[in-house]
């Protein structure tokens, strides 16, 4: 069985890519995970870092819609648009 | 005199070219790290959220905060592009099983052969890592990886501007010092 090496989606060279490229995409990964990035060995797993990179987005998209909560009851109780229109210039400042 | 001119303008242009091409091969961290980023993504966001009909449910505030977080990315990503072109496809995602299990079909059919070879242990994970990621689901597993480090950074930025945006309004006025937004 042998599948296409290069797709439709690919462009320029159709040169397969390399475990050792692989290696090195895995390992800054690993340097974006704060509970990773506290072990100071180059021993995890590739699994590992997919894995706590998954539990690391799922955090992620979990504050943002507490924030999301947050920031609607906010805005719910902020009358005047005045208000508001401070809050963006001092953003712009 | 006018030729050493040329071979200047020439090595520019070389510089200029190497340049584009390294932005574009590398991940794009960096700037979802600085301070203008998140202030700029702050005022879209607060801009968009106005435009809103009174209340604004939470919902319509999370789609904004995807939609801006998108549009700030500039399309330079897969992800970006995805939420640009379907801004409630992760709600979508959540409530559809059938999509869900049919997309995961093909995806274990188009991209098993690249994982197994490659890192078969890690097979699993990469499916459930590429839901994670708008538009990501069929993607090789080097695209995978590139897209997943650039999405955290985006993600980790857009909690820091929704914090600072939500310590803002809640305190009623803003801060003498726009440094307090870091």
């Amino acid at each position: 069985m042998s599948s296409r090496r290069s797709r439709s989606r690919q462009s320029g060279a159709s040169a397969e890519i390399t475990d050792a490229q692989i290696t090195d995409l895995v390992s800054k990964l690993q340097q974006l995970i704060p509970e990773l990035r506290a072990r100071r060995s180059d021993k995890v797993s590739a699994a590992k870092v997919l894995q706590e990179t998954c539990n690391y987005i799922k955090n992620l998209h979990r504050e943002v819609d507490d924030l999301s909560d947050r920031l609607s009851e906010l805005l719910a109780n902020t009358d005047s648009n005045s208000a508001q229109a401070a809050i963006i210039r001092s953003l712009l400042m | 005199m006018d030729s050493l001119s040329l071979h200047s303008n020439l090595h520019s242009v070389n510089n200029k070219r190497r340049q584009i091409t390294h932005q574009n091969s590398f991940a794009l961290t960096p700037s979802w790290t600085s301070l203008t980023e998140q202030r700029l993504y702050s005022s879209k966001l607060l801009h968009s959220l106005r435009r809103n009909s009174n209340p604004t449910a939470a919902l319509e505030v999370r789609a904004s905060a995807d939609r801006v977080l998108a549009a700030t990315a500039k399309g330079r990503t897969r992800w970006s592009r995805a939420i640009l072109s379907n801004p409630i496809c992760r709600w979508k995602q959540r409530h559809h099983k059938k999509v869900k299990k049919y997309s995961a079909n093909k995806f274990m059919k188009k991209t098993t052969p690249e994982i197994r070879r490659s890192l078969p242990a890690v097979q699993k994970k990469a499916r459930v890592l590429g839901k994670l990621i708008p538009g990501c689901r069929k993607v090789s597993f080097p695209k995978l990886l590139e897209e997943a480090g650039d999405y955290i950074s985006a993600l980790e930025m857009q909690v820091r501007a929704m914090k600072a945006l939500a310590d803002l309004l809640a305190t009623g006025a803003p801060p003498p010092a726009p440094i307090g937004l870091s």
